[in-house]
């Protein structure tokens, strides 16, 4: 009597294949990505293409198309966001403070919050633009 | 006579598990990131060096004062200039003096982006020393 030969089952996909293609999008995607705070409203920043580069690091004052302001992340009012800043600024005099302003937001709603921030001894004032536009 | 059947060998770490830790992270920080490519524009500079100079009589032609109006219309010496036109006079300016400053006074309902393209026009056309007129805050 002649047994059938059981079918060999073919092997599954190598899964280590899997695991690079995975890896690749990984480091892709923590190489690309900036890990900041996001502000509770939308903010699209001015664009100018004679931007410097931004570097890593400080605090992100957002401020929104209609005034609204956030200190990393979390809303706020002007006089609590001046104060916090204040706190952050009397234990690292250095720090670093990024305004994230809507490229809609009146100036009204971003100069005299600068101005108090500097004030307050900041020495490190910087305005967040996105390269490109016209 | 018994034939001991050879175990597959296994593998030593299982390769599932760690094949979803790393899909969870990939996950992570594809929600969690901001892809918006970012760059940034000094508002107030480390002056660790000398101080901004200070204007003496002799040196008020050294200063040119752009005015940004309600709509975002930049004015030099009371005369409207579009952007091109604006960034020729201070490049004529400052072939004749190099270390021309200019002062920009944005109204206050001029918006970030109004300001943020006049400053790139001046920054376009060769000024190195802008400074933006501090705006009183009127409440």
């Amino acid at each position: 009597m002649k047994l059938a030969r059981p079918v060999r089952r073919t092997p599954p996909e190598t899964i280590i294949a899997l695991i690079d293609v995975v890896f690749f999008l990984l480091v892709f995607f923590m190489l690309v990505g900036r890990m900041d705070a996001t502000s509770p409203f939308e903010v699209l920043p001015a664009e100018a293409r004679t931007g410097a580069d931004l570097p890593a690091g400080g605090t992100m004052v957002s401020v929104g198309a209609e005034g609204a302001l956030a200190l990393d992340g979390h809303a706020t009012g002007a006089d609590a966001l001046v104060a916090r800043v204040t706190a952050m600024l009397a234990d690292r005099p250095d720090l670093m403070v990024r305004i994230n302003a809507h490229k809609d937001a009146r100036l009204t709603h971003v100069l005299p919050l600068v101005a108090r921030i500097e004030a307050a001894g900041a020495r490190d004032v910087m305005l967040i633009v996105t390269p490109g536009g016209g | 006579m018994k034939l001991a059947r050879r175990q597959p060998a296994r593998p030593l770490i299982s390769l599932v598990p760690m094949i979803d830790v790393m899909l969870i992270l990939l996950v992570f920080f594809m929600v969690t990131s901001t892809y918006l490519n970012l760059d940034m524009i000094p508002f107030v500079e480390r002056r660790d060096e000398a101080p901004a100079p200070t204007a003496t009589a002799g040196e008020d032609t050294a200063t040119m004062l752009v005015r940004i109006s309600a709509d975002g219309r930049t004015y030099l010496r009371g005369r409207e200039l579009d952007p091109d036109m604006l960034g020729r006079a201070v490049r004529e300016r400052l072939t004749g003096n190099p270390l021309l400053s200019v002062v920009v006074l944005p109204s206050t309902r001029a918006t970030t982006q109004q300001l943020v393209s006049t400053l790139e026009t001046l920054t376009r056309a060769g000024a190195t020393r802008v400074r933006l007129m501090r705006l009183e805050a009127a409440e």
